[in-house]
């Protein structure tokens, strides 16, 4: 796939994610219930896990899905490189909120785990996008290879080779 | 200029040609890659970046949140235990502040403070049999009067526990606020914190339960069981937890312990159940 179809998969994404932690967001200020079928997302939303360094972990999302949309949408491999971070980065710190979850706070949160597919799906097209940018890196460097052995030009002023 | 002067010149041309010649790209990519401005940026390099980010930024995210979750208490605006206190006590009838059948043959009154923290030590260490072995089975009915005599952080959780009794859920309530008890006096009961609670119980309408907190029926509610409180262990000489227990539909009598084990109460409990 092409960097720019992977541009476009990564803000879909990244724009349903924002959708997830919007509505996770809103009902944590407003005071609102979740739609739950699962039974446990109020539990999760309001359990110490919940919360980072004072800051809701739906906030969090929210920063972090808008992040990776503003990398979608620039060009080049510092962009790829940093949507790649924070996409990973959300990966990974998603798998230790689903095991607080599963063996901490013994409730799941559907909206969460929802979460965690996207950012999951995200991440692997980030990665995609970032080996894409890797090798286009690596494509002009090519050309400023070695330059090809140079057949020697006679110097000026020595006497050409005359025919017998 | 002579041919042979201008030939270093025409050779620089013709490999600047070569270099800008358009190449057929891999995998079918129509545009040619995005010139990057950083020239110290290599693929290896470009790896080594994206990988410190994922590393600096998950380590981040992760090591604060355990710093944060760590503690007895919980931090303001939080409950945990919200799974544990439905599994134990779901599906139980609840009326007011009973919990249990209403047909149950035995009741066991327990006073108690919020804040008390023999209480907790009852509530989360030998409940959880006595509700398995004698509640559920519809054998003893449980029933809390709550008192605030320790603090203010008792009259608010007090006042929440009776406004869920409002909509038959103070026993959630109970467990979940002695589950996350907080030092005495601490300012550990705040409205966040209760609104937590409150949001952890299936099927309590929360804004009828903050409607419910204030109202002079919750207050009347308090001082009746105050009221109870006094006459059975007097004015001066109240403390938590203390129990009552008798035969449904008959006067209860006080039960000494002297222990919280559950094997304390189930002696009295079987007695009773026998007559």
């Amino acid at each position: 796939m092409s960097e720019s179809r992977l541009r476009v998969a990564i803000g879909a994404l990244a724009l349903a994610g924002l959708a997830i932690a919007s509505y996770l967001t809103y009902a944590r200020y407003s005071g609102t219930q979740l739609y739950c079928a699962t039974g446990g997302c109020e539990t999760v939303q309001h359990s110490r896990y919940a919360v980072v360094a004072g800051i809701p972990i739906a906030v969090l999302g929210l920063v972090g899905y808008a992040a990776v949309l503003g990398t979608a949408t620039r060009r080049g491999p510092l962009a790829a490189a940093a949507g790649v971070a924070v996409a990973a980065a959300g990966m990974v710190f998603s798998a230790y909120l689903l095991a607080a979850q599963l063996f901490l706070i013994h409730a799941v949160c559907q909206w969460c785990v929802a979460s965690d597919v996207v950012v999951s799906l995200l991440a692997i097209a980030a990665w995609a996008r970032f080996a894409c940018a890797q090798r286009d890196l690596s494509l002009p460097r090519v050309a400023e290879s070695p330059q090809p052995r140079r057949r020697r030009l006679p110097q000026q002023g020595s006497a050409p080779a005359r025919m017998p | 200029m002579s041919l042979a002067a201008r030939l270093p010149s025409l050779r620089a041309m013709a490999h600047d040609s070569a270099v800008r010649a358009p190449r057929r790209r891999p995998h079918g990519s129509a545009r040619p890659p995005a010139p990057t401005s950083v020239p110290w940026l290599t693929p290896r390099r470009l790896l080594v970046l994206a990988a410190v980010g994922v590393v600096v930024l998950a380590g981040i995210l992760i090591g604060v949140s355990v710093a944060g979750s760590g503690g007895g208490s919980s931090s303001p605006g939080s409950v945990t235990g919200g799974a544990q206190t439905t599994a134990l006590i779901g599906g139980i009838p609840q009326q007011g502040f009973t919990l249990g059948s209403p047909t149950a043959p035995v009741k066991l009154v327990e006073y108690g403070d919020l804040q008390c923290p023999i209480c907790r030590e009852f509530a989360t260490a030998t409940l959880p049999t006595i509700i398995r072995d004698y509640v559920r089975t519809g054998k003893v009915q449980l029933e809390f009067r709550g008192l605030a005599f320790i603090g203010q952080d008792s009259e608010k959780a007090l006042e929440a526990v009776t406004a869920a009794a409002a909509q038959n859920k103070s026993w959630n309530m109970i467990d979940l606020l002695y589950r996350n008890q907080g030092q005495e006096n601490s300012g550990w009961v705040t409205d966040s914190t209760l609104r937590a609670a409150a949001a952890a119980i299936p099927g309590l309408s929360v804004p009828g339960w903050l409607g419910d907190r204030g109202t002079a029926a919750t207050k009347a509610k308090i001082a009746a069981m105050r009221s109870q409180a006094v006459a059975l262990m007097g004015a001066s000489g109240i403390r938590t937890p203390t129990f009552e227990a008798g035969r449904a539909g008959q006067p209860l009598q006080y039960l000494p312990i002297t222990s919280l084990d559950a094997g304390a109460f189930t002696p009295t409990l079987d007695q009773l159940l026998a007559q």
